[in-house]
């Protein structure tokens, strides 16, 4: 599972698990991994969001 | 009254009429500004129509020679600055402004320029929808290219910080007006995504006039945001009209307030929805284990009415091998053998003494003493080798041998009868117990089933 994944791709893996868990069709091991893998993405999410940090920077044009 | 000495010769018309063009002749390579009505072109090519600015007017001529070198030709409600000439024209008597230049006034030309920008651009593509970069969901910082006091700067943040409290800011102070600011913003869009900071980039300024708004209308600006590598979005002020910026922007706002709402979501939004995929995960995964739970249950359910049955059957075949084996045991054959030689025995003796009775009878009536002597001695002879050997196969079979290894047998003092089981004796009942060496006489003091 990719540390690089965006919030937005995150979320969209995340709903397709949860989309697979809700469709029913998985075996109990397969439902149970897709629950730990849903959790990573879920874990991820949470991550982005409070990735940024309130930081103001100002960046003055170089003087010529 | 006129005296005839001071009297002139009336001018004819036409001598008037030339008298006035005479006159009007330093009116010449004029600059006049105005406002075209009533454009019309003649039969001959040339284009009649009227200038005016709202208190006066004047008729203008464009010969159609100077109308295929002017620049651009003058449009009804335009303003241009037409170049010319005054002249009367004594067939029609009638001034009029003869034009041999059209010049956009100041906004005109800038006007007109930003249209054939707008054109090429276009051409290019540059307005495309399909051309448009798509704006982050989440960006982790924005860039904002702006001047650096005012209102719009202010208005920006408070409404990122609103939104989403710990949202990095990057802030690029522009000039976003007069000559310099061209240059200025375009400058920062290029260091915007070289130096990476942000995700996403919005170009403010608190609305003005076109002329305000100029640099926004600059071929410039319009390629900086065309090759710029994150997207765009601008918010240029709801009072003026769509700028070219607006145009190639990936997004166009219309406020500072509009434009921060577009680029940053709302952090509570996300957090309620990332709560509620939690929920849905949480509920999913505890239906299942339910499921899984219910499904073993009734599984353990049809093990448990299976289970007495399968037990009984098994213990019912148990019980029955442990009684062959007990039929089959050494010591049971033995016991058993024993019985039957005690029983042949006792047969034969009784047999024996009922011959002896018959053969005595016998003798006694047939007195033959000897005969009978002689028969009783062979048959008692006969008698004791069979007993002989019958005691030797007892001997063979007897239990001595594996009452030798330790084993014992257990009668009832009084039938006899092996006791082969705790329930066929009680407390206080006589024993008798074969050894290997011997027997003992015992009591039973205790029961243990």
């Amino acid at each position: 599972m990719s540390e690089q994944l965006t919030y937005e791709q995150a979320l969209e893996k995340l709903d397709q698990k949860l989309k697979l868990l809700e469709d029913g069709d998985l075996t109990l091991e397969d439902a149970l991994k897709a629950v730990d893998e849903a959790r990573v993405y879920l874990k991820i999410c949470t991550e982005r969001l409070e990735a940024a940090r309130k930081k103001i920077e100002i960046r003055p044009e170089p003087s010529e | 009254m006129i005296r005839p000495e001071e009297a002139q010769r009336p001018y004819t018309v036409t001598e008037l009429a030339n008298e006035i063009r005479r006159e009007l002749r330093p009116l010449t390579a004029l600059l006049v500004k105005g406002e075209v009505s009533g454009m019309k072109q003649g039969a001959g090519g040339h284009y009649n129509f009227t200038i005016r600015d709202g208190v006066s007017r004047l008729d203008a001529v464009l010969f159609a020679d100077d109308a295929r070198r002017v620049t651009t030709l003058p449009e009804d409600g335009q303003v241009f600055i037409f170049r010319g000439r005054v002249d009367f024209f004594g067939k029609t008597g009638r001034l009029s402004f003869i034009t041999d230049q059209v010049e956009f006034d100041d906004v005109g030309k800038l006007r007109a320029r930003l249209e054939e920008l707008k054109r090429r651009l276009e051409v290019e593509g540059a307005f495309a929808p399909g051309r448009k970069r798509r704006l982050p969901f989440l960006p982790q910082a924005v860039a904002l290219i702006t001047s650096p006091t005012g209102a719009v700067i202010h208005d920006l943040q408070e409404t990122i910080w609103e939104r989403y409290p710990n949202m990095g800011v990057v802030v690029y102070p522009v000039q976003v007006q007069g000559t310099a600011a061209p240059l200025s913003v375009s400058r920062a869009l290029r260091r915007c995504n070289e130096e990476d900071l942000a995700d996403v980039i919005v170009v403010a300024r608190g609305g003005g006039s076109f002329e305000e708004l100029y640099a926004f209308n600059t071929e410039v600006i319009a390629r900086a945001i065309l090759s710029s590598r994150l997207p765009v979005v601008t918010a240029l002020g709801h009072t003026s009209d769509r700028t070219v910026a607006d145009m190639v922007a990936d997004v166009e706002a219309r406020t500072p307030t509009e434009a921060g709402s577009r680029v940053v979501p709302k952090k509570a939004d996300l957090i309620a929805l990332l709560h509620e995929r939690e929920r849905r995960l949480d509920r999913e995964t505890s239906q299942r284990v339910l499921r899984e739970t219910e499904k073993l249950e009734v599984r353990r359910a049809r093990l448990l009415q299976v289970l007495p049955a399968l037990l009984r059957a098994r213990t019912d075949r148990l019980a029955h091998a442990a009684a062959n084996l007990a039929r089959l045991s050494p010591m049971e054959q033995v016991a058993r053998r024993e019985e039957s030689l005690r029983e042949k025995a006792r047969r034969l003796a009784a047999s024996a003494t009922a011959r002896l009775t018959r053969s005595r009878n016998a003798f006694a009536s047939r007195r033959a003493a000897d005969r009978l002597e002689r028969a009783l001695t062979e048959r008692f002879a006969i008698a004791t080798r069979g007993l002989e050997h019958r005691r030797q196969r007892l001997l063979a079979l007897s239990p001595d041998a594996v009452l030798s290894r330790g084993y014992s047998i257990t009668q009832d003092a009084e039938s006899g009868a092996v006791v082969r089981s705790a329930s066929e004796t009680a407390v206080d009942r006589k024993l008798r117990i074969r050894l290997a060496t011997g027997r003992l006489a015992a009591r039973v003091e205790q029961v243990e089933r």
